[in-house]
């Protein structure tokens, strides 16, 4: 039964925090405003060049943050210019698209000075300032069953400032969610042109929260980086589809909803190729053909999700149906 | 067709922006620049050296008439990528014309459209290759190897019908449950993380060239062309003018794009609508099969991903055209694969699909309805 312990481990790692961010980032975008943005991962990538450029030319812990985060605002805002007046479709191809041009620019050999091209970024050029901080033990340290480093890689210190962050954006989007801001949101979700007749900027107010969606899956991808490293290959379209999924899976526009989904979909993902490996022999599926059928899973699961329960585990039918 | 002077406004600060961010660009990169350029050199050379007696021209050029002939080369590889670009851009449209004909009928963005174009690759490797395969879950491995040519007709017909397969089970089922068009959408996007992965799973990673022989090459004035990239265009041209003659000239064509102009007003005056989509889908598949043995011949290899990586192209191409508009694609494509094949000419290879994406936003910004789409509001 050792999986079961690597799967409760899976349910707190760095990699799962950092995704169910992304997730919260997400649902600011389609659980509280409707925008189908099918370019998180392009987000995440962005920001976490941002963070680790920055980090290797020098800059502080605090300035590769903001950084970062700038990154991710400025590709909102040219995201969002063009499409944010167009129907919802647009802004899903585009998005895709743009996340697609990062990834693109990323990996193109002509960058290769900044970016490390299709190999990216290695961890030891851009994690020392965040290890530093780590009031943590420079040793690996056993907890219950679990043991990790102190301080280095996907650390307990990683793990803790990713849940932590985790929790702040949580708290943030359940005081929005019910602020008066939230609300118009959820107005321009529901009925766009019943928010205009108000008297509110419809397309200034589907600005902001890709801003701050973006924002978020930028620091989302940050925290990924911290535990892996910049890889640009890593952040392709599947990676935006694996978001949409936990989202879904947890239910869109609640506030636990992306971390349960997070949670749910590491855990299942590491128990279906444990299991199946243990299970199935060899000869009918082979160690290398493991990922790609688990990853199909992962695919079917949405499918079946959205059509017989897209208000997911946690949501609520009549707050969300997905509409056009 | 009047355009804003607000549109050609932003059209054109975007234009600047971009201009800018390429100057910066090439600033920042000028030393990867060089590497780049003697990169470009290489592959020109590499796609050259298919031809034995060509590989003794250049040392013959290296006597006195160097500028006369470095003139030449550059004015040859404008033409040699202009006609690059026409040949890609006829294969890039029969993929895309699925997409705007189902767009057009049924008001769903297919994102699953690329995984038909690698399936049909795929199927044809499968039948015509020498080395052994197997199915998934299968463990027994097996030579087919049928001839090329039947293969592929196996494969076009193997995807039509996948493409019934589709729609008889998935989508005309979402549509009679009512789900929302963009649960349709999402519903494709899990269909096609499922079916990349299947096919991932099926014939595993990396390259599968179709065929092993090396292609022979003419030398058409400037210009070279291969032997299977001249079979692949005429093809593509036949199949295409087949679609346009079906859509303008026969019964269930008007019908089709009767349905395609309002749904409802065809229902009303007696069309089956139900039949039309599926006999959409049938098409879409299997010309976007077609699409991707013709690709897969022409690029010399597919993969799993081969259709996943020509997805965002296949969307530039058809929202430049129009989304929906059937001719539209046809347009876009050849538009979208001279820009891409052009644009070889002065950024790194690499680069090519990121200017299918700036041509998309680009065109996003100034006529959301693309170049033959009707001028409607569509915010």
């Amino acid at each position: 039964m050792d999986f079961l312990v690597d799967a409760l481990g899976e349910a707190f790692a760095p990699a799962t925090a950092a995704f169910a961010l992304a997730a919260i980032g997400l649902n600011f975008h389609f659980g509280m405003t409707g925008l189908l943005n099918m370019g998180h991962a392009g987000f995440m990538l962005i920001g976490m060049y941002g963070y680790a450029i920055s980090t290797q030319n020098g800059a502080p812990i605090w300035l590769a943050v903001i950084v970062s985060m700038v990154c991710a605002t400025i590709l909102a805002l040219l995201l969002g210019w063009p499409t944010l007046k167009l129907r919802g479709d647009y802004l899903a191809i585009v998005t895709i698209a743009a996340a697609e041009m990062v990834r693109f620019l990323g990996r193109s050999q002509s960058l290769v000075e900044l970016t490390g091209a299709s190999s990216g970024i290695r961890g030891t050029e851009f994690k020392g300032t965040f290890e530093d901080l780590s009031p943590f033990p420079d040793e690996r340290v056993a907890v219950g069953p679990f043991e990790y480093h102190g301080s280095f890689s996907s650390s307990w210190w990683l793990r803790v400032v990713a849940w932590t962050i985790v929790a702040l954006f949580a708290l943030l989007f359940w005081r929005l969610s019910r602020s008066p801001w939230g609300r118009v949101l959820k107005g321009v979700r529901e009925d766009e042109d019943a928010v205009r007749s108000l008297g509110k900027n419809v397309y200034w107010y589907k600005m902001q929260a890709l801003v701050l969606g973006g924002v978020i899956g930028a620091l989302g991808g940050v925290l990924w980086s911290l535990g892996a490293a910049v890889q640009p290959d890593s952040m392709g379209r599947p990676t935006t589809f694996w978001i949409w999924t936990l989202l879904l899976l947890g239910g869109a526009a609640t506030i636990f909803g992306p971390i349960l989904g997070s949670v749910l979909f590491w855990c299942a993902l590491l128990v279906v190729r444990r299991v199946t490996s243990m299970v199935v022999p060899d000869t009918w599926i082979a160690q290398t053909e493991l990922e790609p059928f688990s990853l199909m899973l992962v695919g079917v699961t949405l499918m079946v999700l959205v059509v017989f329960r897209p208000q997911g585990i946690l949501g609520d039918r009549r707050e969300l149906a997905i509409n056009g | 067709m009047t355009i804003e002077r607000r549109s050609i406004m932003r059209a054109l600060v975007v234009f600047v922006l971009a201009a800018v961010a390429i100057t910066v660009f090439s600033a920042a990169t000028a030393q990867a620049g060089e590497a780049h350029d003697v990169a470009a050199l290489a592959h020109g050379v590499a796609t050259d050296i298919a031809t034995p007696d060509d590989i003794g021209e250049p040392a013959a050029g290296t006597s006195p008439g160097v500028t006369d002939d470095q003139f030449d080369r550059d004015n040859n590889r404008v033409l040699q990528s202009i006609v690059n670009g026409v040949v890609f851009g006829l294969l890039l449209a029969l993929a895309s014309v699925g997409v705007s004909l189902i767009y057009g009928t049924t008001g769903l963005s297919n994102f699953a459209h690329g995984e038909l174009v690698s399936f049909g690759a795929i199927v044809t490797y499968f039948l015509t290759t020498q080395e052994p395969v197997g199915l998934p879950l299968i463990p027994v491995e097996f030579v087919i190897g049928l001839p090329l040519i039947y293969a592929a007709i196996i494969g076009v017909i193997v995807a039509g019908a996948g493409g019934w397969v589709q729609d008889r089970f998935l989508w005309s089922q979402l549509r009679r449950k009512g789900i929302g068009i963009v649960q349709q959408m999402i519903v494709s996007i899990g269909l096609a993380l499922a079916l990349v992965n299947l096919l991932q799973w099926w014939i595993g990673g990396g390259d599968r060239r179709l065929v092993t022989a090396i292609d022979e090459r003419y030398q058409l004035g400037p210009v070279y062309l291969g032997e299977q990239t001249l079979i692949s265009t005429i093809i593509a041209v036949v199949a295409l003018v087949a679609v346009g003659y079906f859509l303008l000239f026969t019964r269930w064509g008007r019908a089709t794009r009767a349905v395609s102009d309002n749904p409802a007003l065809a229902a009303a005056s007696g069309i089956k609508v139900d039949a039309i989509i599926r006999l959409v889908w049938i098409m879409s598949a299997a010309l976007a099969a077609m699409g991707g043995v013709l690709l897969a011949l022409y690029e010399n290899g597919t993969a799993f991903d081969a259709g996943a990586k020509l997805l965002m192209l296949m969307f530039a191409a058809v929202t430049l055209g129009g989304l929906g508009h059937p001719f539209g694609a046809l347009v876009g494509s050849l538009l979208i694969g001279l820009a891409t094949e052009m644009s070889t000419l002065w950024l790194a290879p690499d680069l090519k699909v990121a200017v299918a994406l700036v041509i998309l936003i680009l065109v996003l910004l100034v006529r959301p309805q693309g170049i033959l789409g009707r001028a409607e509001r569509v915010g």
